[in-house]
């Protein structure tokens, strides 16, 4: 295919050295783009629109784990909803009340997500597909009314707020945390923005190293045919528990985001529907792709936060029907999401240039 | 191979650009705050008097003191679930809606700037899930630029925005809720709330099974988050030094999904005389329902199950239920010849109300948290949002709405935090009341009925 793409680029193509050297100046393009697009959001809009984008980022990084496990090794999960609340409840436990600093808190809930994921993972080692998905359904189903449960810790009903106390012209007030940029140079939701969008991307490129290793060659095998990789010489059962560990663990850290970004939680915020806004993102985006869940996740948020606010009076109860027509839609012409449907136009796109370019040479020849 | 190459390329061109612009846009400094509106005041401007109880100057940084008044028209916002469990408060926005569609027919609010103020209301739905609050009161402010919050539902969903509010100076009024979190108005000084304590509604329920029934076993029923803690809290501080004992308790989660049927069952078969029903919504209204016939306490329910249509909702069982009562019921035929009651039926008539929603008794709060603004607006020494506070927290006044009379409305921002602290008893008759006891005001006390 690279030699048809030569072709089509003209004469210049043929001068140009060697293709593996071409610089990718569409890729470029579309990464400056991209970029300058993230940085100016947080200026363009007020600021709780901002917050709502960082809400976005909560969301892409715990679908980026669930695509881990769920688009490239294959297990099902219901359940990372009550992974994403342990992370959002561990985070807020720690700051207020045990008066740990931020960072260390958002990477303790990453650890205490991975232990957590293990032990959900345990039983998926002899339970597979609808199966397993019934065992994280109860999982999911269960962590609401865990949460209710020891609401002496939890909070409750009441929810959790994650103060800190600030001195304010009546008196120290126990105030939500917010993250303050140096020098005061940023209000605090643009602020936030930029740290959160930092740690989405490093979460997205650690996805991106972790698919293209050898581990993640070893994901995929086991998920295609797990004779093939234990004969292959791949430990089934590790690659298994450890995959759910990790994908656990993203999924804790876009809770400790969640919590972070709005100052207070609510078990209402982590029931079985939160579970299933994952599976949205990671297959509106397209499994077993890297960026995704991102796109899955930016296309959810539109709708939710954007969208659905400007439909009239009338039609708001009906926002979750209109929202399953739309993916009724987008799996019937596009099963493989919207990243799916980029490449296999792009495919198309190449193909057709292909067939030009070899019909052009032929005619060429023939004059 | 190459493929692999030119992606890893892409992906490292977009984080160091990020890395890069990100600088680059810190070192520029944060978004212009000049785009709101309302022009910042500063000093004294927003107080009536050296004594007001908030100094804009002092309690806020950026203060934005007229944003939401645009020429003539005050443009105020409400949160209310539309939708869920509690769809039934819908009914309490209903109310609200027809107040503003009287007060723009009636050719506006006169304040003291000797102008009149039409209204504009904007309605959100937030299904009573505090976990939706927070961006729908942020819009409002800082999308729809309102001026004041009115009329807001549910305790918790009022506290999960309560900072936010406050720092950002401005005014949250008439909540629709009696959480005893609103006493602490020192702190929260642009709280104030529309409904009375719920502490002091439970006092009011004490003192009069003191009198009827002075060894009362009461089974307790209460909602499981701050509103229904209050009440739990409340009697067990009101019981102290009597005979009244509780003798079963449960708690019920709004948000769980499931009926109070299994707490109604396992209270059912305690010996209690007295059956304290401390929930909101629908749940209080079914629990009723699902009160076995073999079970016959003396029934007591929350303000917010006390009127018509959700007592309609019990089945047939509400007869006899006893509750506290601070307003006019228009569905009383006793309260029906009340000059407050036909004034009301009156005008909500012309506002778009039917028959039914006006005695549903839902309606006729929100009726009232519109007036409690209204209050504020035409009593405010200058028209802004601290002085609209100041004059809510200096009211003395009759009535407003469809508050009983001989209930006084006496509010002091550093000493009395309520505006509502008198209750008469009554109890289920027919489609109306029967007075149990007269009215009592416990006048600057609230606070200290709080468990």
């Amino acid at each position: 295919m690279s030699d048809a793409t030569a072709l089509g680029d003209g004469p210049t193509a043929k001068v140009a050295p060697s293709p593996a050297r071409r610089v990718p100046v569409g890729r470029v393009v579309v990464s400056v783009v991209v970029a300058a697009v993230l940085v100016a959001l947080p200026f363009m809009f007020p600021a709780f629109r901002v917050e709502q984008f960082v809400g976005w980022m909560a969301l892409a990084i715990a679908a980026c784990g669930l695509n881990l496990l769920t688009g490239y090794n294959g297990q099902i999960s219901v359940g990372h909803g009550a992974l994403y609340g342990t992370g959002a409840y561990a985070t807020a436990l720690l700051i207020t009340d045990l008066g740990w600093p931020v960072w260390p808190s958002v990477a303790a809930a990453g650890v205490i997500c991975f232990v957590v994921g293990v032990a959900i993972g345990l039983p998926a080692l002899r339970i597979k597909g609808l199966y397993l998905a019934l065992v994280t359904l109860a999982v999911a189903t269960l962590f609401p009314l865990i949460i209710e449960q020891f609401s002496s810790i939890t909070g409750g009903g009441s929810g959790l707020s994650i103060t800190t106390p600030q001195e304010t012209p009546r008196g120290v007030i126990e105030r939500p945390i917010r993250l303050e940029s140096p020098g005061g140079s940023l209000a605090p939701d643009q602020w936030k923005y930029f740290v959160f969008l930092v740690l989405t991307v490093v979460v997205f490129v650690v996805m991106r190293n972790i698919v293209r290793s050898r581990t993640g060659r070893s994901l995929v095998a086991v998920r295609d045919n797990e004779t093939a990789a234990e004969v292959s010489g791949v430990h089934v059962a590790r690659v298994k528990i450890l995959t759910f560990g990790v994908s656990s663990a993203m999924a804790g850290i876009g809770g400790a985001v969640f919590a972070l970004n709005n100052g207070r939680i609510n078990p209402s915020s982590f029931t079985i529907v939160v579970s299933i806004y994952f599976l949205i993102a990671v297959v509106v985006g397209g499994a077993a792709s890297v960026i995704g869940p991102a796109i899955g996740a930016v296309a959810y948020g539109l709708f939710i936060d954007v969208l659905s606010p400007e439909l009239p009076e009338r039609f708001k109860p009906a926002t979750p029907v209109i929202l399953g027509v739309l993916l009724i839609l987008l799996m019937l012409f596009a099963p493989g999401g919207i990243v799916g449907m980029w490449r296999t136009s792009a495919a198309k796109r190449a193909a057709k240039r292909a067939r030009a370019a070899t019909a052009a040479a032929a005619s060429g020849d023939t004059v | 191979m190459m493929r692999h190459r030119t992606r890893r390329v892409g992906l490292a061109t977009t984080a160091a650009l990020l890395a890069v612009v990100t600088l680059a846009a810190t070192a520029c400094g944060g978004r212009d705050d000049d785009s709101g509106s309302g022009s910042t005041t500063t000093a004294k401007e927003g107080g009536s008097s050296s004594a007001a109880f908030i100094d804009p100057s002092v309690d806020c940084t950026d203060y934005q003191g007229t944003e939401g008044i645009n020429g003539d028209t005050i443009k105020i916002g409400t949160v209310r679930p539309a939708s869920g469990t509690y769809a039934i408060y819908d009914q309490v926005t209903t109310g609200l809606n027809a107040w503003v569609t009287y007060v723009n027919q009636s050719g506006g609010l006169k304040a003291k700037d000797g102008k009149s103020y039409k209204l504009e209301l904007i309605k959100e739905d937030d299904a009573y899930d505090p976990a939706k609050t927070p961006a729908l009161v942020k819009k409002l402010v800082e999308q729809d630029k309102v001026f004041a919050l009115v009329g807001d539902i549910g305790t918790e969903p009022n506290l999960s925005v309560r900072d936010y509010l406050n720092e950002k100076c401005v005014p949250n009024i008439a909540l629709a809720t009696g959480s005893t979190q609103w006493g602490n108005n020192k702190q929260y000084p642009w709280y104030i709330a529309g409904l009375p304590s719920y502490a002091t509604e439970a006092h009011a329920w004490i003192e009069y099974l003191k009198e009827s029934n002075p060894k009362a076993k009461i089974a307790l029923l209460y909602q499981d988050d701050d509103f229904g803690q209050a009440y739990e809290k409340a009697i067990k501080k009101a019981i102290k030094g009597t005979d009244i004992t509780i003798v079963a308790e449960q708690g019920f989660n709004p948000l769980g999904g499931t009926t109070p049927e299994a707490a109604v069952t396992k209270l059912s078969q305690s010996d209690a005389d007295t059956f304290i029903v401390g929930l909101g919504g629908t749940p209080c209204p079914t629990s009723l329902k699902l009160k076995p016939d073999t079970w016959n306490p003396a029934t007591i329910v929350s303000v917010t199950c006390a009127g018509k249509t959700a007592l309609s909702l019990a089945g047939g069982k509400d007869q006899g239920v006893i509750a506290a009562q601070a307003t006019y019921d228009p569905s009383d035929p006793a309260d029906a010849q009340v000059p407050a009651v036909q004034q009301f039926r009156k005008d909500a008539t012309a506002a778009g109300l039917t028959e039914q929603q006006i005695d549903g008794g839902i309606t006729g709060p929100g009726w009232g948290f519109g007036s409690l603004f209204g209050l504020g607006i035409e009593n405010a020494e200058t028209l802004d949002r601290a002085g609209v506070m100041n004059a809510l927290w200096s009211l003395d006044t009759d009535s407003f709405g469809l508050v009983r009379d001989g209930v006084t409305v006496i509010t002091d921002g550093t000493e009395d935090p309520w505006a509502i602290e008198g209750f008469r008893i009554v109890q289920r008759e027919g489609d109306g009341w029967k007075e149990l006891s007269p009215i009592t005001n416990w006048e600057g006390k609230s606070n200290s009925f709080a468990g």
